[in-house]
């Protein structure tokens, strides 16, 4: 059986910024302990070699008519937003003027 | 004290539309009763009482009116907190959706609503779906009511106490490894995962897609056939829904046995590591099924093994996908960037997700990212495929399986928290028919010697929930199991 991949620090922080997470300094150590755990617990996975099936049971997509349904209105779609303006999502600049 | 809704919610809906009880009575006795226990359970993040009372209102003037009524019509029925209702809040148990309030209504409550059942209001859940105690839910823990030191599993933990309570006879919940089934055993009540497809997902707060089924908990088979008649169904807004067979409630009385049918054992999911009680009980329903009629024999599912660790790669690259959208610009909770944006999504993500989601999220990354999707996510998709071939060819030779819903009954609270491996393994006996789309019901059968209720779990191929409900129906008719109390 193939070594479970080890989760370094470095690592972590490349996982923490693929999801956009901040990890605190303190909470890291207990975090990638626990993370390294699981992955070694579901190694086996990597080292099952048996016969791969072909799919079977996948459901069935059935797509609805290609037509244009009124949409929420625009007071719905911003009601839940932390910051809106003049009809807008308002999000800090992302490209400095 | 007698309930308007013993012994079940189809028997309630037929005394409503016979005029013997007004639906607003029997709304009242609901919220009554969970203002008075509810404090010491905490099944409820929120009632709806003013809703609640309109709705029983409108059945009530209907009836009077002489207009047609709804199967459920009249019900007081529970929603869990990741299916949404126009109007109301709907967090998923976590911090990130604290003030969210849904501008339309999840289908599978819509078409609740349109069989005349009322809703009371929202049930706690572990945030997003992701935990098996009710614990990791932001608005604090959910008690059992078989013993309020005692976890009443999860994710739907909120619903399952909803009924074992006797706070309502019927509630929602969604399942997408267990999470219907297992609270169901620990709670000691029936609860019922559909085939993938058969309820439409629109409106419920997506975990992992290929994987969320909506579900519901009831003291017996005869309410979910009810629930399921009036929920399934192709859904234009959910196009992994199918369209409905016929309804399973006018045939759920046509087997008085279970003469014909073949039951299938597999060892894996009934051998070591579960508890002797849990293993007792299951040995006495095959017994039981036996002196019914049924063929009761061993049966194989090799790939069962490898089911956790497959549902948990398979799950969690699913939810950092799902997840992703919570990134503070249209919903849910924002904290200052100090003018950056990268830096209020990352500060909004950080804290409004708890520990265990931050964790999955994490192992999602990574099963899923470059370097490693091909030995962790691919490979679980692989061995997914061969369970599914594994639950085919023992479908060919039995007609349902049979094993425990949980290899352990409920535990205390907080006993599990620090060690997330053995929470994971509380799924091995559900997380399978998950991965291979199949229906399943858990239904209670007896205890452990301290009390602590035991479920077992029927697994049927796909599309046929009439039989796992026939089966348990059968059963209830021939035990009372099912009408075992928690609360007087």
């Amino acid at each position: 059986m193939p070594n479970p991949p080890s989760i370094d620090r470095a690592l972590m922080q490349h996982l923490a910024d693929l999801a956009r997470l901040h990890i605190p300094a303190e909470r890291l150590p207990p975090l990638r302990e626990r993370l390294e755990r699981i992955v070694a617990a579901f190694s086996a996975l990597q080292a099952d070699s048996g016969p791969t099936a072909p799919p079977a049971g996948e459901p069935t997509l059935r797509l609805r008519a290609d037509v244009v349904e009124p949409p929420l209105s625009l007071d719905m779609v911003l009601a839940n937003a932390p910051q809106q303006a003049a009809g807008a999502f308002v999000v800090p600049r992302v490209i400095d003027a | 004290m007698s309930l308007p809704w013993q012994p079940s919610a189809v028997a309630l809906a037929r005394h409503i539309a016979a005029g013997e009880c007004s639906a607003q009575e029997v709304v009242t006795a609901a919220l009554d009763r969970i203002r008075t226990l509810d404090p010491a359970y905490h099944a409820f993040v929120e009632c709806w009482p003013e809703r609640a009372l309109a709705e029983a209102a409108a059945v009530d003037r209907a009836r009077a009116a002489g207009a047609p009524l709804g199967p459920l019509a009249g019900v007081p029925v529970a929603v869990k907190d990741n299916l949404v209702v126009a109007g109301e809040r709907a967090s998923a148990g976590s911090r990130m959706l604290e003030s969210f309030r849904s501008p339309y209504t999840a289908t599978a409550v819509a078409r609740l609503q349109a069989a005349g059942a009322v809703l009371l209001g929202r049930t706690n859940m572990d945030e997003f779906g992701m935990g098996s105690t009710t614990e990791t839910s932001a608005h604090g823990p959910t008690r059992n009511p078989h013993g309020q030191d005692l976890v009443p599993g999860g994710s739907s933990g909120g619903s399952a106490v909803a009924v074992a309570a006797d706070f309502c006879p019927l509630a929602l919940g969604s399942d997408t490894g267990g999470s219907v089934r297992q609270p169901a055993a620990l709670c000691g009540v029936s609860g019922l995962k559909p085939t993938y497809g058969r309820v439409s997902r629109s409106g419920l707060i997506a975990y992992a897609s290929s994987l969320d089924c909506v579900g519901a908990m009831a003291r017996c088979a005869e309410d979910l056939a009810a629930w399921l008649d009036v929920s399934m169904g192709q859904d234009p807004r959910d196009p992994t829904s199918q369209p409905a067979p016929p309804p399973v409630l006018p045939r759920l009385a046509e087997r008085r046995d279970l003469r014909g049918l073949r039951i299938g054992v597999p060892w894996e999911m009934n051998g070591p590591g579960l508890d002797d009680d849990v293993a007792a009980r299951t040995r006495e329903v095959a017994a039981r099924a036996h002196d019914l009629g049924a063929e009761v024999v061993e049966c194989s599912l090799p790939n069962v093994a490898h089911a956790v660790a497959t549902y948990y790669l398979i799950a969690t690259a699913e939810a950092a996908s799902n997840l992703a959208r919570y990134d503070g610009v249209r919903y849910g909770l924002r904290r200052d960037g100090h003018g950056r944006l990268d830096a209020m999504m990352t500060r909004s993500r950080s804290a409004g997700f708890g520990d265990e989601v931050q964790l999955r999220i994490l192992l999602g990354t990574f099963a899923s990212s470059y370097g490693y999707s091909e030995q962790m996510f691919d490979r679980a998709t692989q061995v997914r495929h061969r369970l599914r071939a594994d639950f085919q060819a023992a479908f060919a030779t039995c007609d349902v399986l049979l094993s425990p819903t949980s290899p352990v009954p409920a535990f205390a609270l907080g006993s599990q928290q620090d060690d997330p491996l053995t929470l994971y393994l509380c799924d091995a006996l559900t997380v399978p028919a998950s991965l291979a789309g199949l229906p399943a019901l858990s239904m209670p059968w007896g205890t452990t010697a301290d009390g602590r209720p035991v479920g077992v779990m029927w697994t049927a191929p796909p599309d046929r929930e009439d039989l796992v409900l026939q089966i348990a129906h059968v059963l209830q008719q021939h035990s009372d199991h099912h009408l075992r109390r928690a609360l007087a």
